[in-house]
């Protein structure tokens, strides 16, 4: 059908059915805006237990490269996969990667590959690390952006997912999160946003919980004051 | 095991109800339903301070959206345009699923996989598309079980629902060509090695979205496992098939339906992963789909949105008053018969499928209210059961000569207070003296019998109560 007939159609609809309106009451935007009471961190770090994932609070940065190398040695993964991020940087990824012998898997590494060969080593990674462009003390999400350097991938193929996000990357409520997005320009509203809330899970067998299902089964944040 | 009425749509509703009641696997398995998913939607609502004032806000914003819907859907298609996606507007289910095909044709597709999405069961995508010689895959864990039994989805959320962990083993074990053990982890396990065989092949990934948000072109879909990321992230062409009425206006609003719609399916306060798919992937960018398709479906909607039911389509799809409901709690969703069962199947099917055919959905309620109380957008489902109820009575060739001239003569004696006195005072002059020792009926004559094949009818009492009180009750 073409769009003009659909819309001429919706519109004869609307017009009868505006009778049929239930009646509402006007309340602000800010509805159900619930916030935090107390340090942000230390929420986060709670909420994103209470989800299944395990929360790292680490005071500076180099006490976040070793909770890192630790969780590498733990994890042993032989490649990872990696967004490209001024805090990983800062935090020398790439050094701690090459110090465990483990191949690091990132944009600059994987742009000149050809599609085949790039889309076989994503597969194979055994570790995810990436920052967040956001967080959310409340519920304890990462909301992670696409872009080059930060592939939807890292957070997503490998069966381990680390994530490292420093304090000022926290916002209270869900609310603030989208606020953040709109006041960065609708129109530069990244092609994909994903909000991330624990591991992969289902309930799908006898409502039995399951993690790692399709995604990461073991979530690791590094929470950096 | 598994019977006919959970592999096909339209049957006898009260046939199937009745081989639901008497399947020991399924009350087993529709047993632990109200106290996991049920209770969970309360505490959830229960600890989030305002959800009584959000939900009414998100009623609000529903209703409103509706009183300009077209503008909306023109907003929204003019956006996914301009962000380089491409935006289908479908009638009904078959034009929707000639769009669907015709796109893969052109794509040159030869495997599909599917998110979890109602709107193409709806329109019976899978069937159409296998039909054109496409592979198509169901990846959320109980669909793809559901699709390896052939059967069909029996919850919003939990579609396997109705199945045991023995039926299950034994369903993916085929599937495996070795046997897996009943174990949960297990057969997650094995179904992730295999799905994820599916991803890295698949051509094009298929979802529903569980919002629209119209200023900036983009589609959500929301999952806990993961396999809606995967869909809309690995195969090259991305194809969403929304139903209309899933449009919201502004970003803004994004957190408040959020906000509910986890709370009320599962009692989480998010899900675990949200995608915010605004367009295909863009430049310099090394994963997501080149292509963004988006069709837009109708299939009976603006029918219903200039209809006195037009509160039907505020809902979410969250599964909500299907946990809360006793009747689906006692016959769970296959024998509701149609896609969409439990409460708001009852109203949605007999709407899109014709009355007549489905006269028994109406009265598949005690209308106790718990959904409408379970329900995030607090849709008055009871008074919509009712007002089809009505709409079934003024249906001529419904109802035989006796039914009507019961009625009448019940509305007559409540009608007039002398003739229900007297009337009150033959039945406990009768009925109440010959019962004062059973007080209950076990059988009545002719077609009362309906009443006392499956319950006792209580006895009238063989004093009433306006004699009671005259005598001893102002004391
Ligand atoms: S009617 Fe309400 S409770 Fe039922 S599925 Fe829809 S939104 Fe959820």
């Amino acid at each position: 059908m073409n769009r003009d007939t659909f819309l001429q159609q919706v519109r004869h609809a609307v017009l009868r059915g505006n009778a049929f309106q239930v009646a509402t009451r006007d309340l602000p935007p800010s509805t159900g805006y619930v916030g935090v009471a107390g340090d942000y961190m230390d929420r986060m770090a709670r909420e994103v237990a209470e989800v299944g994932g395990i929360p790292h609070r680490c005071e500076h940065l180099t006490a976040a490269r070793e909770v890192l190398a630790e969780l590498l040695r733990k994890h042993k993964p032989k490649s990872a996969l990696s967004w490209e991020h001024p805090l990983l940087d800062e935090l020398g990824l790439a050094d701690v990667l090459n110090q465990a012998g483990i191949t690091l898997l990132s944009y600059s590494s994987l742009a000149s590959l050809p599609v085949q060969e790039r889309r076989a080593r994503i597969l194979a990674a055994d570790i995810g690390i990436t920052s967040a462009d956001y967080a959310i003390a409340e519920t304890g999400t990462l909301a992670v952006c696409a872009r080059p350097g930060q592939e939807r991938v890292a957070s997503l193929l490998p069966p381990v997912y680390i994530s490292v996000i420093r304090r000022d990357q926290v916002s209270p409520d869900l609310f603030d999160l989208f606020e953040r997005l709109d006041a960065a320009g609708l129109d530069r509203l990244p092609s994909n946003v994903t909000l991330i809330t624990g591991p992969s899970k289902t309930g799908d067998i006898e409502l039995y919980l399951t993690t790692g299902v399709h995604g990461p089964g073991t979530w690791h944040v590094i929470l950096i004051d | 095991m598994t019977t006919a009425y959970a592999k096909h749509e339209h049957h006898e509703f009260l046939a199937a109800a009745n081989e639901a009641l008497h399947n020991a696997n399924l009350q087993l398995a529709l047993s632990q339903l109200g106290d996991t998913l049920g209770q969970r939607n309360k505490a959830a609502f229960a600890a989030l301070e305002c959800s009584a004032e959000l939900r009414e806000r998100a009623r609000a914003i529903k209703n409103a959206t509706l009183a300009s819907l077209d503008e909306h859907l023109a907003t929204l298609a003019d956006a996914v345009e301009r962000r380089g996606g491409q935006v289908h507007f479908a009638a009904d289910a078959e034009d929707a699923c000639r769009i669907v095909t015709q796109i893969a044709r052109e794509e040159n597709v030869r495997r599909v996989v599917k998110s979890k999405s109602m709107t193409t069961e709806e329109i019976h995508l899978n069937p159409a598309l296998e039909k054109a010689g496409i592979e198509v895959v169901e990846t959320d864990l109980g669909e793809y079980i559901i699709q390896l039994a052939q059967q069909r989805p029996s919850h919003l959320v939990a579609p396997a629902i109705h199945m045991r962990i023995k039926e299950i083993a034994e369903t993916l074990s085929r599937a495996a060509g070795h046997p897996l053990p009943e174990e949960p982890t297990e057969l997650t396990a094995f179904a992730r090695r295999a799905l994820r065989e599916k991803f890295a092949t698949a051509d094009m990934g298929i979802t529903g979205a569980n919002f629209a948000v119209a200023e900036t072109g983009t589609i959500v879909v929301v999952s806990n496992e993961g396999n809606a990321r995967l869909t809309t992230t690995l195969p090259r062409v991305h194809v969403a098939i929304v139903g209309m009425e899933k449009v919201i206006p502004k970003l803004a609003h994004l957190p408040v339906f959020l906000k509910i719609l986890a709370r009320a399916a599962t009692g989480q306060k998010l899900s675990v992963y949200t995608s915010i798919i605004s367009g295909p992937r863009r430049g310099g960018e090394l994963d997501g789909p080149e292509k963004f398709h988006l069709v837009l479906l109708d299939n009976g909607r603006s029918r219903i949105l200039g209809s006195p039911l037009r509160e039907s389509l505020f809902c979410i799809r969250c599964g909500a008053c299907l946990n809360a409901c006793p009747v689906y709690r006692n016959i769970g969703g296959h024998a509701y018969g149609g896609v969409y069962a439990g409460p708001i199947g009852a109203v949605l099917t007999p709407l899109y499928d014709g009355l007549v055919a489905n006269e028994h959905l109406p009265h598949a309620s005690s209308l106790c209210g718990a959904c409408q109380a379970a329900c995030p957008v607090k849709i008055q489902i009871p008074q919509m059961l009712i007002q089809l109820r009505e709409a079934l009575h003024e249906t001529p060739e419904r109802h035989g000569r006796l039914e009507r001239l019961a009625y009448r003569f019940w509305a007559a004696s409540l009608r007039s207070g002398r003739r229900y006195r007297i009337g009150s005072w033959l039945a406990s002059r009768t009925l109440g003296l010959a019962f004062r020792q059973q007080r209950w009926l076990k059988t009545l004559p002719g077609k009362l019998a309906g009443w006392t094949d499956e319950r006792d009818f209580p006895a009238p009492a063989p004093r009433r109560f306006r004699d009671w009180w005259k005598k001893e009750g102002q004391a």
